[in-house]
């Protein structure tokens, strides 16, 4: 067992986990804590959302979850360092296309310049021109 | 909100003025995922319901760089102007997802990349870094976020040789980018 950094929709979580496969696997109850998904005996779950998986050894053996079968099962796409122990997990481009289309502005939080927490939706009931920068 | 991995460059910027709203600093990209920043100086509007009502859209901050961008900033603040003060947007739904850049897997995957590199940056590991900003910009080659975002964290300067090898493989492949491209001119022949 050793520590691996999972990094979901750019937040860093440490977990228990393992190599397997050329993939990684993580403590599942870990990962549940961390993102939200679980398995449950209806699927693969995360708010009121649960997918089928039909070959559930697949996905998690000895209470440990294979992140390449989670992101296909889950829509997501995972880049996965299985030498440095991190993965990093996001929306594959066909759900982040489809939440896109929505025309949903999703809230975000964000540190502002000072290290306050910054959300967009403190800015709700408002016009909002969200403009991005750099310095490079 | 500031695509940058290094929160003191924002700061050194951010703090020279006396600025009204809030300056927010995106080191994992995570809010250009979200809207589908590609490029900056750039902006989304978001209206009252917390609906996109104009989708990313190159938005400068004024004319200091037009003869090299051919943007004439004053269309987009015209724009703007008309939708916060007379409450008329310039595009409908339909307009706004016509317009709308989507990402493919490899464009998040490249995301994926530059994240882990970040982290692995500030652990110190300076291989890993590279390597994973290097895989970044091999699957997202013409996103501006991932290629000139890295050449500060690589030591290259963002407005020097590397960055006009890059403006020039952009041209090249026909300057691919935000749809709409409010306020570009024809660049004189």
């Amino acid at each position: 067992m050793a520590q691996i950094t999972l990094i979901d929709n750019g937040s860093t979580y440490e977990l228990d986990g393992s190599p397997v496969d050329g993939s990684l696997a993580v403590d599942a109850v870990g990962f549940a804590r961390s993102t939200g998904w679980e398995l449950k005996p209806e699927g693969l779950c995360r708010e009121e959302v649960c997918i089928p998986v039909r070959d559930r050894s697949a996905l998690l053996q000895d209470s440990m979850l294979r992140l390449d079968e989670f992101a296909r099962l889950a829509g997501r796409v995972a880049v996965v360092d299985v030498a440095r122990g991190v993965a990093a997990l996001a929306d594959s481009g066909g759900r982040r296309s489809e939440a896109l289309a929505t025309l949903d502005a999703p809230d975000f939080t964000l540190p502002d310049i000072h290290g306050k927490q910054v959300s967009l939706s403190d800015f709700d009931r408002r016009k909002r021109l969200l403009l991005a920068w750099s310095s490079w | 909100m500031a695509l940058d991995a290094d929160a003191d460059a924002v700061r050194e910027w951010a703090t020279q003025e006396q600025l009204t709203f809030p300056v927010l600093v995106d080191r994992q990209h995570v809010v250009a995922e979200l809207y589908g920043f590609t490029n900056v100086p750039a902006s989304v509007w978001i209206d009252e319901n917390r609906k996109v009502v104009r989708p990313a859209d190159t938005a400068m901050g004024d004319d200091r760089f037009r003869a090299f961008t051919n943007v004439d900033s004053s269309i987009h603040h015209n724009l703007l102007r008309r939708w916060v003060v007379d409450g008329v947007r310039d595009l409908d739904d339909s307009g706004v997802r016509a317009n709308q850049m989507l990402p493919d897997d490899d464009t998040q995957r490249a995301r994926l990349h530059r994240r882990i590199g970040i982290v692995l940056g500030d652990r110190g590991d300076d291989a890993g870094r590279a390597h994973h900003l290097r895989e970044a910009e091999r699957l997202a080659p013409m996103d501006w976020t991932i290629v000139r975002g890295n050449m500060p964290l690589f030591g290259d300067d963002p407005f020097g040789e590397k960055f006009f090898e890059f403006a020039g493989r952009w041209a090249e492949a026909g300057s691919p980018g935000y749809p709409l491209g409010t306020g570009r001119e024809q660049p004189e022949a």
